[in-house]
């Protein structure tokens, strides 16, 4: 009926317009700071420009006292380029005598110096006995001039020459954050369609389109519906007008019908006969009456929970930037640990509790009910983001960290539950995208925005953002339905046995994908992302806001890559291809470093380290039913993925681990190709265990 | 207005919002760091020429405790530039050792300065309190080592009355541009949503006759087409089916 992309194709166009009115506000913006910058860091800049001259003037006084002639001073272009160093922003030093003759200069001299210097105004200055300086634009610089004087006897001018350009480079500093947010607010505009008119929008028309098709095919029982006070509400309330006064009609003739009959003699219910005949014939092709109570599966409650799941998680990714290095600032000397260690110990906690939690919180969200454990979760991890914001330690940042990790487990089994119960095997898929998107979207706007908001207004008042964004993941689960969708055939999950543990972790197959590919693939995923790329940018001097867009550019590649490689993974079910070529490249990754340490190749590092992540991640999970199939037989499909899920979270724990002792042996270039050589030996080594015949995919069954 | 027209608008909104609030919020902040960053190195010029001074003295072989010219500089270099409060030279244990103000000596130091200093990879080192700002350098003897730190303590007004005003002009520009986003965006959503609300108005024109008998009007190009045809068919099937029910029991008197 309607085509399934056409409100996204609305999104899309909204969106773009949305963008377009967004970058001309940011313009404005930029355009009124810039006059902003010019006009307040122009003075003070030339307030600094006199007091460092005044330096130079002091040396300059203290040679000529010793006797030496001021022409001819030795040494002056290198006090200049010492200048230039340490102030970056002086593009240009000069010391002038008293007819506006250069005498020493060093820097790009400005169009109109020489001129500049030989004005009377100028030249006057070598007379003042004060500390004064003046100022005037030159070029495309600000020359502050100042008098070299020995107690009373003009010497000269000292000029410093300030690069006009300056403030454009402070500027052009904001405008990577600027591009950072114009991503994020893309991502957020289609996040904030679907959640404030688009949830509505899909379920009203999905609505229409199934009522469309149930009339198509002769039901037309009557819903008890309460319609939403909108376009799309009204127009269902029509056609609910429309099959009420159907059945009205219907139940009036059968009453009719059916009075005749009873007061009927043998020939007039002969006269009846082609009557009660068409009777029949409706009741055969309609259906009229009361429709069943619907169940809550629709669309709409399934678009419920991506507005709650995505201020949680992005409550989490917001921190991943700067975790580390807040750490680092609050590390206590362990006796037997190296820093570094210490340095990942929360991340390595954090992922071992998620790993270990989450098998048995599937069951226990499945008792209390999905909204209220998600509630549970979402307090916790409140508190725990509250309290890392707040903590005065090592000691109780881990256990805060610690309490962050146990909301986070409640909330992402509770809302993968909550997608599980209100989906069959139809639309699953689907259902389960909507909770990916939610993630994904999340990782994209979560660690660029917490890099931004660490260096500006710090890390413990960054921690208090994401306490917030949790509370109010808390107000938007309490809006999910309080009735809880029980599956009738449904059994209770149950986190995997010791004994299905014990027998798959020796299954030749089953840890073939599991230890070569999906748990070097976390290894790498948390040691690289989340330990090595936040620490090595602070480390050589850049800022948390650089190291939350270097894990953004993972995030985009992944977002970008994924349904691409997941379709095309599926079209071909050569699964195994995608995650050698997968593994290989990420394992390449880290090896680039290899070459140079500059900022471009960590750039390349992460883009391949995405790329990489991408290819291979939906086709891990696939190869599993793929082939695993005996294994599923044995032990059933819960218990295979079950362990297979586990182990694949305690190689997310065990990335932090590897990379700090790695860090410990051989630096952070060290670690990072280190660690990527490990992942690129699983990747050669998968490979070459997948080359046989029984990886080989299963012919399609012909139809 | 539709109301989801009204939500789309609260959408471009609520972006436009987080964007400007944003870029905003970087511009003044990328600001107060960068004035921070001229008049702290403003002042650590000073502070250098008392670093040299000091290594002067060491290089001869003067004990970095009985620099007996040591207050006069520090006083003569206090005066060079009206931003600096004081200027302090204190030892590892925090302890006072020379000082432009003579109360101070012998007092002990906040330790947010000796942290500072100690978690400073490079010898320069800062603190911010709320009335003044201190810029630090670790003094160094010759074989490299720490022997006790220079502070300049500086008016913290300058940063913040420079901050206020770029802080003031930057959220009026912003707030500026919110408004004309405000006043644009919903013009150029309806544009966009024409198509899509001329598809919304077509199904609840045919909604509203869908129970009318009399031949239904030509498609209108709307993407709901096919499915309000579909509507029709099946309600004017089930009402033929009604139509012949009704006939045939009004046959029998």
């Amino acid at each position: 009926m309607l085509e399934k992309n056409y409100l996204w194709r609305i999104y899309w166009r909204l969106a773009g317009v949305i963008m377009v009115c967004v970058v001309i506000a940011l313009a404005v913006v930029s355009f009124f700071s810039h006059r902003v910058f010019d006009r307040e860091l122009v003075p003070e800049t030339e307030q600094k420009a006199a007091t460092v001259g005044a330096s130079v003037r002091a040396l300059v006084l203290k040679a000529t006292s010793y006797g030496i002639d001021f022409s001819q001073l030795y040494g002056v272009e290198q006090t200049f380029a010492e200048v230039f160093e340490e102030n970056p922003e002086f593009a240009y030093m000069a010391i002038t005598n008293t007819e506006g003759n250069v005498l020493f200069a060093r820097g790009t001299e400005p169009i109109g110096a020489r001129s500049h210097f030989r004005n009377p105004v100028v030249l006057q200055i070598a007379h003042e006995t004060t500390e004064l300086s003046k100022a005037a634009r030159v070029g495309q610089q600000y020359i502050v001039s100042m008098p070299i004087n020995d107690d009373g006897k003009p010497l000269g001018v000292l000029h410093v020459g300030i690069d006009a350009a300056f403030v454009d480079h402070v500027l052009l500093e904001v405008l990577l954050d600027v591009v950072v947010v114009l991503v994020v607010s893309l991502f957020f505009t289609l996040e904030l369609l679907n959640f404030m008119a688009g949830a509505r929008l899909a379920s009203g028309l999905g609505e229409f389109a199934r009522q469309v098709d149930r009339m198509r095919s002769g039901d037309f029982t009557a819903t008890a519906r309460i319609r939403a006070n909108d376009e799309i509400g009204r127009l269902l309330r029509r056609i609910d007008s429309a099959i009420d006064h159907l059945n009205v009609r219907y139940e009036f003739l059968v009453g009719e019908l059916q009075d005749k009959l009873r007061t009927a003699t043998a020939q007039r219910r002969e006269a009846l006969k082609p009557a009660q005949d068409a009777l029949e014939g409706i009741s055969k092709r309609l259906r009229f009456g009361s429709a069943p109570e619907a169940t809550d599966g629709d669309e709409m409650n399934l678009n419920r929970i991506r507005a709650p799941l995505f201020a949680f998680i992005l409550a989490e990714e917001l921190t991943r930037s700067f975790l580390p290095s807040y750490v680092n600032q609050l590390i206590v000397a362990i006796p037997g640990i190296s820093p570094q260690v210490v340095i990942g110990l929360p991340i390595m906690l954090f992922m071992l509790i998620v790993a270990l939690g989450q098998p048995y919180l599937g069951s226990w969200s499945e008792r209390v009910g999905r909204r209220k454990a998600m509630l549970v979760g979402a307090i916790v991890a409140t508190i725990g983001f509250a309290g890392t914001a707040l903590a005065y330690n090592l000691y109780d940042l881990i256990l805060w960290r610690s309490l962050c990790a146990l909301g986070y487990a409640m909330v992402f089994v509770a809302a993968q539950g909550y997608v599980l119960d209100r989906t069959g095997h139809q639309n699953r898929a689907q259902g389960f995208a909507l909770f990916i998107g939610a993630i994904m979207v999340a990782t994209v706007c979560g660690p660029s925005i917490g890099g931004i908001l660490a260096d500006n207004i710090g890390y413990r008042l960054s921690f208090g953002v994401s306490a917030l964004m949790s509370l109010f993941s808390i107000l938007a689960i309490m809006r999910l339905p309080t009735t809880e969708v029980v599956l009738p055939t449904g059994k209770p999950t149950r986190g995997p046995r010791m004994r299905e543990i014990m027998a798959l972790i020796v299954n030749r197959r089953f840890m073939t994908l599991t230890g070569l590919a999906a748990m070097p693939a976390k290894v790498i995923l948390t040691g690289v992302c989340f330990y090595l790329v936040p620490l090595y940018i602070v480390s050589i001097g850049n800022t948390s806001a650089m190291a939350g867009r270097m894990l953004m550019v993972y995030a985009v590649m992944m977002v970008l890559i994924v349904p691409l490689s997941a379709s095309l993974s599926d079209a071909t079910m050569r699964r195994d291809r995608y995650v050698s070529v997968g593994l290989i490249i990420s394992g390449l990754s880290g090896l680039l470093l290899l070459l140079s340490d500059s900022f471009l190749v960590l750039f390349g590092v992460v883009f391949l380290l995405g790329l990489g992540q991408a290819l291979s991640i939906a086709a891990q999970s696939a190869l599993v039913a793929e082939h695993c199939q005996e294994e599923i037989r044995i032990y059933g499909n819960d218990a295979v993925y079950g362990v297979y899920r586990l182990l694949e979270r305690l190689g997310n724990a065990l990335g932090p681990l590897i990379a700090s002792l790695l860090v410990i042996l051989w630096g952070y270039q060290g670690s990072f190709v280190a660690l990527s050589a490990l992942v690129l030996f699983c990747g050669i080594a998968f490979t070459i265990a997948t080359h046989g015949s029984e990886w080989q995919p299963a012919a399609p069954a012909h139809s | 207005m539709g109301t989801i027209r009204v939500r789309f608008i609260i959408v471009a909104l609520v972006v436009s919002f987080f964007a400007v609030g944003m870029a905003a919020f970087l511009n003044y902040f990328k600001y107060k760091s960068t004035i921070s960053g001229i008049v702290k190195s403003r002042v650590l010029v000073i502070g250098r020429n008392v670093e040299n001074s000091v290594q002067a003295s060491l290089s001869v072989g003067m004990q970095f405790m009985e620099l007996g010219t040591m207050n006069a500089l520090l006083s003569r270099e206090k005066a060079s530039d009206r931003l600096i409060h004081g200027i302090d030279v204190f030892d590892q244990t925090g302890q006072v050792l020379y000082s432009t103000e003579r109360a101070r000596v012998g007092e002990k130091v906040s330790n947010s300065w000796i942290e500072a200093a100690a978690r400073s990879k490079t010898t320069e080192w800062g603190t911010e309190a709320p009335d003044e700002y201190v810029a630090g350098i670790s003094l160094k003897n010759n074989f490299d080592l720490t022997v006790g730190y220079l502070a300049l303590r500086y008016s913290a007004e300058e940063v913040d009355r420079a901050a206020k005003v770029a802080g003031r002009e930057i959220l009026l520009a912003s707030i500026f541009s919110f408004l004309g986003i405000a006043l644009v965006a919903p013009l150029a959503l309806i544009v966009v949503i024409r198509r899509f609300e001329r598809d919304l108005r077509a199904l609840e024109a045919a909604a509203s006759h869908l129970e009318d008998r009399n031949e239904p009007a030509g498609p209108t190009g709307s993407a709901f087409d096919t499915a309000i045809g579909n509507l029709r068919s099946s309600l004017r099937e089930a009402n033929v089916a009604l139509d012949d029910l009704r006939a045939k029991l009004d046959s029998v008197p």
